[in-house]
Parts: structure tokens; C-alpha cells; sequence
């Protein structure tokens, strides 16, 4: 009932998607800011330079600072990494394409958001920078905001499937899609996906007025991954969007996988289009609205859903 | 999977939690401490996962993140050790610390030795989740649902009293923001 | 290697990671490096292979070019781009910069290549790594290493506990920011003490290009501004730069408000616009609402009360608090073309971001409208910053403010308050400029 593909198929699989994964978020991000810079796109150069970027960054030497905290700075991007892989091997491809499907995949999933904190902290401590430590409590302030919005929002797609896999939840939407059910769960789970991954108008952690913030510091292989670590989480948490609220492989004439795929890029596309088009939030506002109006906007939303069940 | 592999996973997790555990205690840097014990717990709720309870494992290693990282900042605070660089001496009363933590230890390592345990092999549950809410919560599930939200207001609302001067100073001055410098005007 | 051959031959078609510190004259120049594909600006130097100094650089600034240098990860190089500036005493710190002056995006490109294929040698360090604070172990007064907080630190003064806030001490953190901050205007040092995020204080900065010989000499670099404080100049000109320039800083500010790609096309914008367009600003002040650049992003930050701005001659800062000041209101010339000068009342950042759009497009149409007419030289003139005189210009009447208005802010909020003031530390240098010739 319960499957897993085995360890090697399933680091197989889970790697090729997320670099499939960073590369399209990397080439999605540079056609969108073309677009909206207004210039015209060259789509060579286009698909060419995020591979061009890493392999200069690849070249480049990996800087140290004054008594870092070596080992936390060296764990930190690839923590992010394993938990955006462990936030991919949830999604189901169909409904027996999947790397991994345990009982509690909703609790599997808000494990990995909730470690992103420390990932995230651990790499804004670990330099013995300013502008790296001030992302990183920032950061701290942020997720811990967030945590109860998104835990809420998520729940609440669990309740028609009355099961907290993954697989059910997507097959409780055979009929009628969550977005549907619940208007008020994607945009939320959306707001809250930008400020995981710290995109955009919610990129305090590594904001420009830090210089960069907890990537201040970062050089050569160290800054690559960071940045791949971060498409990688974007591209889960678009997977797992389109999973929970979209309907995840249901769908008309093409075959379930393809849905996905689809499902998954127009969510990152809505993800990645909110860092070009608004504008930087406060900090003080964000902690504000997610705690005043996001948790009862939340809990309503579990409340409504579960009424409806009854 | 087969039972090399678990037992393989089972160990690395065992042993690691113990070293990590040991670390805690051993490390000079309070941030460190926090992320030790983390991996601790980490280890161990992915024993969990091994012995069937998922929901537990995944639910603790939900949990303690968010706390691990609010008790490193909280030792930040609140120790006088600025911004957690210098290094520090993390036990007090190191022998009776050193002595109780071997009693205990030897104490519990010593149950499943002595105890007899049953020979019943237990199934693995098909819902353990909703068993287990069962188990804990019967009838009363509602009940905690609302609790739970009244616990968080309950704190919210007891920090917000419980802070010297409330979020935006006394309410006679008007609920400003205190000034940086006492004494000084804050600015509007 | 055939890995290392490939990386290195992708790398070098990739837009080149470059540092830029912009000196005297080259504010504008460096900015317009943002509209080539060649080119990417980066805001720290740890991801940067090339710094690119241009225009002229005080010596009080060498030091700071040299931690920049030493910053960055090898393979690195520098690049000096003159524009017209005298060679500095920095210059002698940097043996092997790479001295460029046309087609900066493909030379900068082409030196980059030659540093990833390895055809140019990285250069070395030039500040001796020492520890700024040694451990010397355990001192004869508990120095070092024992008690429960490991005793007193060497070398670093002790944190001191801030007052108490609202029932927390923190630790207050002494931090310079600046001069190359990519946020701050270039020059601009602050002296901050922070408690947690917020500044609690900060010191008066000193404008360094304001007496430093690095004057910019090439005569058609002088802005229509400066110029028009000893000549007269086209209105027409004079208004167009003026929208130019405030375009220019809403280019910056926007990339402050993580909207890069908006910027870019604000920029593009400011490098081609001509008189009497100013209709398409009317649709990008609705693009900029729809953002929340003017909302959430500005809105209520950095409120500066008209009390504090009064006579100072602040230009836009000061007429988005509901000064009226402007000192083409007394010229008959602009009073012929009809000109009044727009206010604003809240005095907040927003307020000062839709002062300089309104008076973009105001300036545009009054460009228009001008037709042959010129200015009146009376050694005063309205900058796009404020009043500039012979003597005096309009960042050093706001400096000085500065300590009080970031007093007690957020770091983000502050940072979008020194975007929204527009300080230009270098419109100082031109004065002088303009005194030499006149004397001479």
C-alpha cells in the first residue's frame, strides 16, 4: 500500500528532477526579468547562461572569514539541498510514480519547511558577518512567523482526503480540485512559499539592503549551491502546490505526469514572477500580518473545509 | 528493505544520536550546543520512523526545529556572552552532573536486560496515525483543537502583559515606542 | 584539466561579475554598465572577479579599495576606468590593474576570460592577513579562556548592553557601513551603533570627495547644473537632465525595493527620453502602485517633519514635506513658462518617490514648452537634489541631519530612507571645479 522506490532509484530520480528543476527556475527567472526589463529576449544566450554563471562560479575560489563556524557553513547549503530533495520525493508523479509515500507525507513535508530555519540560520551565523547574521535573525523572525499559516493551510487539504498522504490527498481530488474547495488555501500557501524560499518581495534574508545578506560572504561553490539550494526548495514547494491544491496528476487527454509537470511550472512561474513584479516587504509588516491576519485567516479556512465535511 | 540495510540505518542513527548528544555537553560555542542536540533529536526520530511510528519521528523533528533555533537565540539573549562568540563552559557542577548522567544511563541500559519482555509480535498498523490519535485523544478530539488555539492566545496574551511595559511602552505615555537613550524623547 | 578547460570556456562567454566603485564623474557611466548583457553588477565583492574603479577616488579612500580588492575570490582583477579623473595615490596600491577606457563591457568581458583561462594572473593580496585580534591565551587577570564565559576578550572592546528598550538588553554593536555600501550613495560612510536591527545611533558622516583633489577636469562632464550656476544654460537642457536624473535615482531605488528587472527598464527609460514624454511616466507611476513600491515598501518610513527642513534648500526631500521651496520659483524665466512648484505633505519616503516622479514629468513638459529660452545666472540653481550654490550644495545641508532621522530605525527602513533622500555626495566636487575656473 505504502511505496517507496529503493534508495538508489530514488536519489536518482529525486536529483535529476531537482536540477532539471534549478535549471528551469534559472532560466524562468532570467525570461521573466527580461520581459519586464523590456528588453528582447536572446534565447541562446537566455538558455546558455545559467550554465555559463555556475561554471564562473565554479572557477571562482571559496573564499573564508575571520573564525567562521567552518563545519555549520559547509552543512548549511547542503542541508537546504537535502531538504528541498526530501520536499520532492513527496510529490507523486501519478498514482504509482512515486519516490516516496509514507502514511504522515503532509508531517514529512512540514519537517523539511521547519529545518529550512536552521539551514538558513546556520548560514547567516556561520561567516561571523554583520549584514549575514542580521539575514539570519530576520530569517528566524520570518519562518517562525509563517510556520503556523502554512501548517494550517496545508492541513487543511488533508481533510477531504481524511489522510495525511500525500498520494490520498491527491487522489481525493479526482472529483474537484482543493483550489476549488478551499479559495482560500493557494494564495496562502503561495504567500507562504515565497517566504520559505525567501523570494522576491519576501527575500529578507539575502536582501539587497544587506548587501546580500547570509550570502554575503559567500564565494565559488559555496554561493552556487546556496542559490541552487534555493531554486530547489521553490521548485518543491511549486510541486507540492500543485500536488495538494491543483489536482496533481488529474487531468484531461495528457498523461498524469505531464499534469504535473505543467501544474508545477505554473506555479513556479506565479513564484518566480512575484520577485519582478513586487515590491520588497517590511519585516515588521510581515510578522505582523502573518500573525494578526494570515493564522485566523487560516484556521477559518481549516474550520469552513471541515464544516463542509461534517 | 531489507533488514542489512535497516540495521545499518538503525546504527548510524543510534550511534550518532549518542555522539551528538555527547557534543552538546562537550562543545565550547552555545550555538553549536543547540545544533548538537538537534541532530540528537533528529537521530532519534529517525528511530522512530524505523520502529513504525512515523508520525511521531516526523512530528519530533518538526518540532524541534523551531525550538532548537529559539533556544539558540534565547542563550544568545539572555547569557553574557556576547553575540554567543566567546567560548564557554556549557555544564555546572560537573561531577554530580557526570555522576548522575552515568547512573541514569546505566539505569535504563540495564532494562532491557532484566525486564522480560512479551513475545508478541505486534502488526503494523494500517492507519497508525489515526490510531494513534485515537489512542491519545478518543472522543475528546475537538476538544484539543480548541484548547490548542486557546493555549496559543493564552500565551500571546500573557508575554504581552507579562512585558515591563507592554509592546509600546506605558499606556499613560501614550503606547510610544520607549526611546533608545532613557530619558530621551522617542520619536513619534 | 578537460573539466576545468570546459568550465573555463563556458565562463568566459558568461556576463562578467563585476564590483564597480564609482568615484567622481562616473556615477552615471557605471550605472549604464546595468543595461549590457556583458556585464553583471554585483553588490559584494565576495561574488565579484573584476573591480571596476572609476572616476576620481579621494585619498582618504584607498584603504577601502584595498579591503575590496582583497575581498574578492581569486581569479580576480582590477579595471580603472578614468572618465577624465587624475590618477589618485590608490593607484600605487594596485601594480597590476588593467587601465580601460572604451567598450568597457567587452574589455571587461575579455579580461575576465583571460583571468578564467588562466592567460592572466590572478592578483595577489594586498593587505597582510593578520589577526586583527591574536589569542593569546590565558592572561595573568583571567584574560582568556577560563570561567563560564571564557573571561574577557582580547583585542575587541566588550559589547556594552543597551539601555533598556522594552524589557530586553541587547548588546550594542559598533559597525561602519560604507564607503562602497551598494545602497548607500558613493562615498557615504555611517558610523552606527546597532541593538539588535535597530540603529541607535549613528555619527554625522563627512562628505570625503567634498576637498579632495580628485576633481573630475573634463570640461563636457560638468553637469548643465553646475554650469548654470556661472552661465546661461538651454531651460530646456537644464529641465531634461533634471528628469534624466530623477529617473536615474528611481533606476537605484528600485533595485533597493528587489525590483531589478523594473529598474532596468526605468533606467533604459532615463538613458533615452526626450522632452514632452511625459505621458509614459504616467504609466509607470500606475506600474510602480500596482507593485507596492508605494505602498507596503515606503509608505510611513522615514517621516521627516518640515519643521526639521525649513530654509535648508533640500529640494524634493524638502517639498514632499510640504515646503515650498524651490529656487526656480523666484526665476522670471520659469514664471513665464508657467512653472509652480509641486508639494507633497506627508514627508515620507513614498511622498518623496512620487515628488520626484511628478516632477519629472513636470520638468518634461516645461522642456517642451521652452523653446530657446535660458537661465538666468545668479549663483544659485535648482539641482535635482536641491539648492546648489557656489559654496555650498544640498548633501552638505542634509548631513548633518541624517544622525536624527535614522535615529531609532529599523535597518531596512533606514536603508530605504537614504534611497529616498537621493544624498549625492559628488556634486560637491564639481563646485569647486567651477570656483577654480572662475578664479582662474
Amino acid at each position: 500500500m505504502r511505496d517507496y522506490a529503493s534508495p538508489g532509484v530514488a536519489i536518482l530520480v529525486v536529483g535529476s528532477a531537482l536540477l532539471a528543476g534549478v535549471y528551469a527556475v534559472a532560466v524562468i527567472d532570467r525570461m521573466i526579468g527580461v520581459l519586464v526589463a523590456g528588453q528582447g529576449p536572446s534565447w541562446g544566450r537566455l538558455l546558455a547562461e545559467p550554465v555559463r554563471s555556475s561554471a564562473v562560479l565554479a572557477l571562482q575560489q571559496r573564499r573564508t572569514t575571520e573564525r567562521p563556524d567552518a563545519p555549520g557553513w559547509a552543512l548549511a547549503p547542503a542541508l537546504f539541498a537535502g531538504l528541498a530533495a526530501v520536499a520532492l520525493a513527496l510529490v507523486p508523479l501519478s498514482r504509482d510514480l512515486v519516490a516516496a509515500d509514507p502514511a504522515t507525507g503532509f508531517v514529512v513535508f512540514s519537517a523539511a519547511i521547519a529545518m529550512v530555519m536552521i539551514a538558513v540560520y546556520l548560514h547567516g551565523w556561520s561567516p561571523n558577518s554583520a549584514f549575514a547574521l542580521h539575514g539570519a535573525y530576520r530569517y528566524g523572525a520570518q519562518a517562525l512567523s509563517f510556520q503556523m499559516p502554512f501548517l494550517l493551510a496545508m492541513l487543511a487539504t488533508a481533510l477531504p482526503a481524511q489522510s495525511l498522504s500525500i498520494v490520498d490527498i491527491v487522489n481525493a481530488q479526482e472529483s474537484l480540485w482543493n483550489v476549488v474547495r478551499q479559495p482560500a488555501g493557494l494564495p496562502l500557501y503561495l504567500v507562504v512559499g515565497v517566504a520559505v524560499s525567501f523570494w522576491g518581495p519576501l527575500n529578507l534574508a539575502d536582501g539587497a539592503d544587506l548587501a546580500g545578506g547570509t550570502s554575503v560572504e559567500d564565494s565559488g561553490l559555496a554561493r552556487l549551491l546556496w542559490a541552487a539550494a534555493r531554486a530547489a526548495m521553490l521548485v518543491a514547494i511549486a510541486a507540492m502546490g500543485a500536488s495538494v491544491f491543483l489536482g496533481g496528476w488529474w487531468g484531461p487527454w495528457l498523461p498524469g505526469a505531464a499534469w504535473v509537470i505543467v501544474k508545477t511550472t505554473a506555479l513556479l512561474i506565479v513564484l518566480i514572477a512575484s520577485g519582478h513584479l513586487l515590491a520588497r516587504v517590511r519585516i515588521q509588516q510581515f510578522v505582523l500580518i502573518s500573525w494578526v491576519l494570515l493564522i485566523p485567516l487560516a484556521l477559518l479556512n481549516v474550520f469552513v473545509s471541515g464544516a463542509l465535511l461534517l | 528493505m531489507n533488514g542489512l540495510l535497516t540495521d545499518a540505518i538503525f546504527w548510524v542513527f543510534a550511534i550518532g544520536s549518542v555522539i551528538t548528544a555527547f557534543r552538546v555537553f562537550r562543545t565550547d560555542s552555545m550555538m553549536r550546543a543547540a545544533f548538537y542536540l538537534l541532530a540528537s533529536f533528529a537521530g532519534v526520530g529517525g528511530i522512530l520512523v524505523l520502529l513504525g511510528a512515523e508520525f511521531l519521528g516526523m512530528v519530533l523533528i518538526l518540532m524541534m526545529a523551531g525550538e532548537m533555533l529559539i533556544m539558540a537565540i534565547v542563550m544568545v539573549m539572555f547569557m553574557m556572552n556576547p553575540a554567543g562568540l566567546n567560548p564557554m563552559w556549557m555544564v555546572h557542577q560537573h561531577r554530580i552532573a557526570v555522576a548522575a548522567g552515568l547512573v541514569s544511563f546505566f539505569a535504563l541500559a540495564s532494562v532491557p536486560f532484566l525486564v522480560d519482555f512479551p513475545d508478541r509480535p505486534a502488526l503494523r498498523p494500517e492507519e497508525a496515525t489515526a490510531e494513534l490519535g485515537t489512542e491519545l485523544l478518543g472522543d475528546s478530539m475537538l476538544v484539543f483543537q480548541t484548547a490548542g488555539v486557546a493555549l496559543l492566545s493564552t500565551m500571546v496574551g500573557a508575554i504581552a502583559i507579562a512585558n515591563r511595559n507592554g509592546r509600546f511602552g506605558e499606556a499613560e505615555d501614550g503606547s510610544q515606542e520607549p526611546a533608545a537613550e532613557p530619558g530621551t524623547e522617542s520619536r513619534p | 584539466m578537460g573539466l576545468k578547460r570546459t568550465l573555463a570556456t563556458l565562463a568566459a562567454g558568461a556576463p562578467t561579475p563585476v564590483f564597480a566603485a564609482a568615484g567622481l564623474g562616473a556615477g552615471a557611466q557605471v550605472q549604464d554598465l546595468r543595461l549590457h548583457h556583458q556585464v553583471r553588477l554585483v553588490d559584494t565583492p565576495s561574488a565579484a572577479s573584476i573591480l571596476l574603479v572609476a572616476g576620481g577616488i579621494p585619498d582618504s579612500l584607498a584603504q577601502s579599495l584595498s579591503r575590496l580588492h582583497d575581498t574578492m575570490p581569486h581569479p580576480r582583477c582590477t579595471a580603472w576606468w578614468p572618465l577624465g579623473a587624475l590618477p589618485g595615490l590608490w593607484l600605487a596600491n594596485f601594480p597590476h590593474h588593467v587601465a580601460i577606457d572604451h567598450n568597457i563591457p567587452e574589455r571587461l568581458r575579455a579580461i575576465h576570460g583571460e583571468l578564467v583561462n588562466g592567460q592572466r594572473p590572478s592578483e595577489p593580496p594586498m593587505l597582510a592577513d593578520e589577526d586583527p585580534a591574536p589569542w593569546r591565551g590565558i592572561g595573568p587577570y583571567g584574560q582568556g579562556g577560563t570561567g563560564m564565559t571564557g573571561g574577557t576578550p582580547y583585542g575587541r572592546p566588550m559589547a556594552e548592553l543597551g539601555p533598556d528598550r522594552d524589557g530586553l538588553r541587547l548588546d550594542v554593536l559598533p559597525l561602519n557601513v560604507g564607503p562602497f555600501f551598494p545602497r548607500f550613495p558613493a562615498g557615504l560612510t555611517l558610523e552606527l551603533k546597532l541593538a539588535g536591527d535597530v540603529i541607535v545611533e549613528t555619527g554625522i558622516p563627512v562628505n570625503l570627495f567634498r576637498d579632495s583633489d580628485q576633481r573630475n577636469l573634463r570640461g563636457d562632464k560638468i553637469s548643465p547644473f553646475t554650469r548654470a550656476l556661472s552661465e546661461p544654460v538651454l531651460v530646456s537642457e537644464l529641465e531634461l537632465a533634471r528628469a534624466r536624473a530623477h529617473l536615474r535615482w528611481l533606476a537605484n531605488a528600485l533595485v533597493a525595493c528587489e525590483l531589478r528587472s523594473l529598474g532596468l527598464r526605468v533606467l533604459r527609460l532615463a538613458t533615452t527620453i526626450g522632452s514632452g514624454e511625459g505621458d509614459s511616466l504616467h504609466s509607470l507611476q500606475r506600474v510602480l502602485g500596482w507593485t507596492q513600491a508605494l505602498g507596503w515598501s515606503t509608505k510611513g518610513v522615514g517621516r521627516v517633519g518640515a519643521d526639521k527642513l525649513v530654509g535648508l534648500g533640500l529640494g524634493p526631500v524638502a517639498r514632499a514635506s510640504g515646503l515650498a521651496e524651490d529656487v526656480r520659483a523666484e526665476d522670471g524665466v520659469y514664471r513665464d513658462l508657467g512653472f509652480e512648484p509641486i508639494v507633497q505633505s506627508e514627508g515620507d519616503a513614498a511622498a518623496r518617490w512620487r515628488q520626484r516622479l511628478a516632477e519629472a514629468v513636470q520638468s518634461l513638459a516645461l522642456a517642451a514648452r521652452a523653446g530657446d529660452r535660458l537661465t538666468d545666472p545668479g549663483g544659485v540653481v535648482e539641482s535635482p537634489h536641491g539648492r546648489l550654490e557656489r559654496t555650498t550644495t544640498p548633501a552638505d545641508r542634509l548631513l548633518p541631519l541624517l544622525p536624527g532621522l535614522l535615529h531609532e530605525m529599523e535597518w531596512g527602513d533606514a536603508v530605504t530612507t537614504l534611497v529616498s533622500l537621493d544624498l549625492n555626495l559628488q556634486e560637491t566636487a564639481a563646485v569647486e571645479v567651477v570656483d577654480a575656473e572662475a578664479v582662474a
